[in-house]
């Protein structure tokens, strides 16, 4: 498949998205073209708009969305994202609190491996309810989401307050914990990483027995099994942790790159855009990237329209899940078009 | 080929518009107003709104809001303000007096003002409510009026201004009735108006006939819940939310926020801001109770005569609504 086909999808699903934006903005009362405007400025209108707004925002879309597209293309339908997400936070919280004696480059990686441990562990229950009693995991990680925002709320309120003890949040982490920034930005090292591991991701999809076997796994787990060769189960419990894995990196990585503490309502619902961001770019990882940056100028320019053209926050989400839906719709028509070329 | 070249062009086209329309530097001051939830929670943000609509239609000067919910959407929002050389943010709520602090080292010529913040530092400042002293009031009426004994508070998130709000109110009833039973709620949260309603009625089931919430948005079940219970009142949180079920409620512990707002922005305005802590209560009026007129009638004058000597004391300094501290 070219390029240029590839690139028919999104590029027709934004520029809908947006015709769609401009007319419910006019609807609305809003002038489309000023609403617009502050759009594109907020979301690149300036280097530091590009960097510390969208790409700041893309960080955890994309690392997710990568994890989403293992467990995808395997067949295994983890939508609980956002619980993993918390549970890569608050380890990292809890690490990132008392490596302060260590110097950074012991600290980070220690704390964003305990981020990534403690996503994978949160997928552990799903996969053995799957792997023993087959039971969904699509509901499993869904309700394990709820048990996760419970949790953060427990922590920030119990064993991980601030020392003051007043208010729901955690003490700052360790100076040596934290990510290092951009200068004169609020980038921080999690966008190359991001970027490394969609280039790795890719590498594994296309090129590894592993990555074949997600693929075979998930198209034709019957096939998969008649071969002899496959674990299907294996291979599709394997692939959810590695999601959980993804997302619970995302997590240390929004502690430890920007906000340095732990609170409630940590992430404005990454987990649930990431399946968005994933599916968009039918689970290729450069789409993803791609697909993720995309969000993330969307969400920075939505605060732009909010605060230059004066449009509420409602408006906003409206315009969000419009662009998703005409996104997903644009996607599906290309699958139902063109069904060999199916991710 | 062309199309992917008119794409190009229409693209570069689009981000030359965003670019050269930079910000445009205004010879006024701007103020901005950041809130953490949404403004139509008829109570503390949309409170916040009005005080941002005062500054501009009685000030003229030029405004800009954003709901910001998350802590990196928050940091996010203050720089880009504090950027865009906005002179006057507010910051609506605890949450932001960490990354306001950490901002203001950055941009130290604007002003952040922290509703419910912490501590003053460089030109970051916070705006202390003594909501205490009007939930004491709304607790004096709840306790001369509850017929069970029994009164109920259902709280958003265990906040300091909550729970000394909370306690305000319990001392107010207990003072008129020493043997009242109390209740606590809180939701952890402040949108999940479902999960308001569910903690009121599980309150109403035990007998509770006088409720108070401080919830926000969530707050609304609350009035729900009371609509649906016969001989059940409610009290509204930081602004007079009467009109939110006009026959069930008998008053509100009332934030005027536009007021303190408005001041604050005056004071900018004229060059006289120096950051100190802005402690407001009953004495100026920007802390009240607000009775529901509707129930003007029914109150006993024995009720009335107590609220109206405890505000009176309570101005004075010679009752404390948290009790001795």
């Amino acid at each position: 498949m070219s390029v240029l086909v590839r690139l028919r999808t999104p590029v027709v699903a934004s520029v809908l998205g947006l015709a769609i934006l401009a007319l419910g903005l006019s609807a609305l009362g809003y002038d489309a073209f000023s609403a617009l405007t502050a759009l594109a400025r907020g979301a690149i209108g300036s280097w530091y708009a590009f960097t510390s707004a969208t790409l700041v925002r893309a960080v955890p879309l994309i690392v997710i969305g990568l994890g989403i597209a293992i467990s995808f293309r395997a067949g295994g339908l983890n939508i609980g994202a956002e619980g993993q997400f918390s549970a890569g936070a608050m380890a990292a919280t809890a690490v990132g609190l008392v490596v302060g004696r260590w110097p950074g480059f012991v600290a980070i990686p220690v704390v964003l491996i305990a981020g990534t441990l403690a996503g994978a562990a949160w997928v552990v229950v799903p996969v053995v309810l799957r792997l023993r009693y087959r039971v969904q995991e699509v509901i499993s990680t869904l309700l394990l989401n709820f048990v996760a925002e419970a949790l953060v709320s427990f922590m920030v309120q119990g064993p991980l307050q601030e020392s003051k003890r007043t208010y729901p949040q955690s003490d700052p982490i360790a100076v040596a914990a934290r990510l290092p920034l951009l200068p004169g930005t609020r980038l921080h090292l999690g966008f190359a990483l991001a970027v490394l591991l969609a280039g790795l991701v890719g590498i594994v999809f296309s090129r590894t027995i592993w990555g074949f076997r997600l693929k075979v796994v998930g198209a034709a787990p019957r096939a998969a099994e008649v071969t002899g060769r496959m674990d299907v189960d294996r291979t599709t419990a394997l692939a959810l942790l590695w999601s959980g894995a993804f997302a619970g990196l995302a997590g240390a990585l929004e502690v430890a790159g920007v906000t340095y503490a732990l609170f409630l309502n940590l992430s404005p619902g990454y987990g649930f855009t990431a399946i968005a961001v994933a599916l968009i770019a039918r689970l290729n990882p450069i789409g993803i990237l791609f697909a993720g940056l995309g969000f993330g100028a969307l969400e920075a320019g939505a605060a732009g329209m909010q605060r230059d053209a004066g449009v509420p926050a409602v408006a906003v989400s409206v315009v969000q899940a419009t662009i998703i839906v005409v996104a997903l719709l644009a996607v599906a028509r290309a699958r139902l078009a063109r069904p060999e070329a199916a991710a | 080929m062309s199309r992917i070249r008119h794409l190009i062009v229409a693209g570069a086209t689009f981000f030359a518009a965003a670019c050269g329309r930079a910000p445009e530097v205004t010879k006024g001051m701007r103020v901005a107003l950041i809130t953490p939830g949404s403004v139509a929670d008829a109570a503390w943000n949309a409170g916040a709104y009005a005080g941002l609509t005062m500054i501009k239609d009685s000030l003229g000067l030029a405004v800009s809001h954003q709901e910001a919910r998350t802590p990196g959407a928050q940091e996010e929002a203050l720089r880009a303000y504090a950027a865009q050389g906005y002179d006057l943010v507010f910051g609506h709520g605890f949450e932001f007096q960490q990354p306001a602090e950490r901002v203001s080292a950055e941009y130290p010529k604007v002003v952040f003002i922290i509703t419910s913040g912490e501590r003053v530092k460089g030109n970051v400042a916070p705006l202390i409510f003594r909501l205490e002293e009007g939930t004491f009031l709304a607790g004096i009426v709840a306790g001369g009026m509850s017929k069970s004994g029994k009164i109920g508070f259902v709280g958003g998130i265990e906040l300091p201004p909550i729970r000394n709000g909370y306690q305000g109110w319990v001392n107010g009833a207990r003072s008129m009735n020493g043997k009242i039973e109390t209740r606590i709620t809180y939701l952890n949260s402040f949108d999940d108006a479902a999960a308001g309603r569910e903690a009121a009625l599980a309150m109403i089931r035990l007998g509770v006939d006088m409720l108070h919430h401080n919830a926000d948005e969530a707050g609304k079940g609350v009035f729900q819940a009371a609509k649906e219970s016969p001989g059940v009142f409610v009290f509204g949180a930081n602004a007079d939310q009467s009109a939110l079920a006009p026959d069930r409620v008998l008053g509100s512990a009332v934030i005027d926020l536009p007021r303190a707002f408005l001041a604050v922005a005056r004071e900018v305005k004229a060059g006289r801001f120096s950051p100190k802590v802005e402690s407001f209560g009953l004495e100026g009026g920007v802390i009240r109770y607000q009775p529901n007129p509707a129930f003007g009638g029914s109150i006993p004058a024995a009720i009335k005569a107590r609220l109206i000597t405890a505000q009176d004391s309570i101005v004075a300094g010679t009752l404390r609504p948290l009790g001795a501290r």
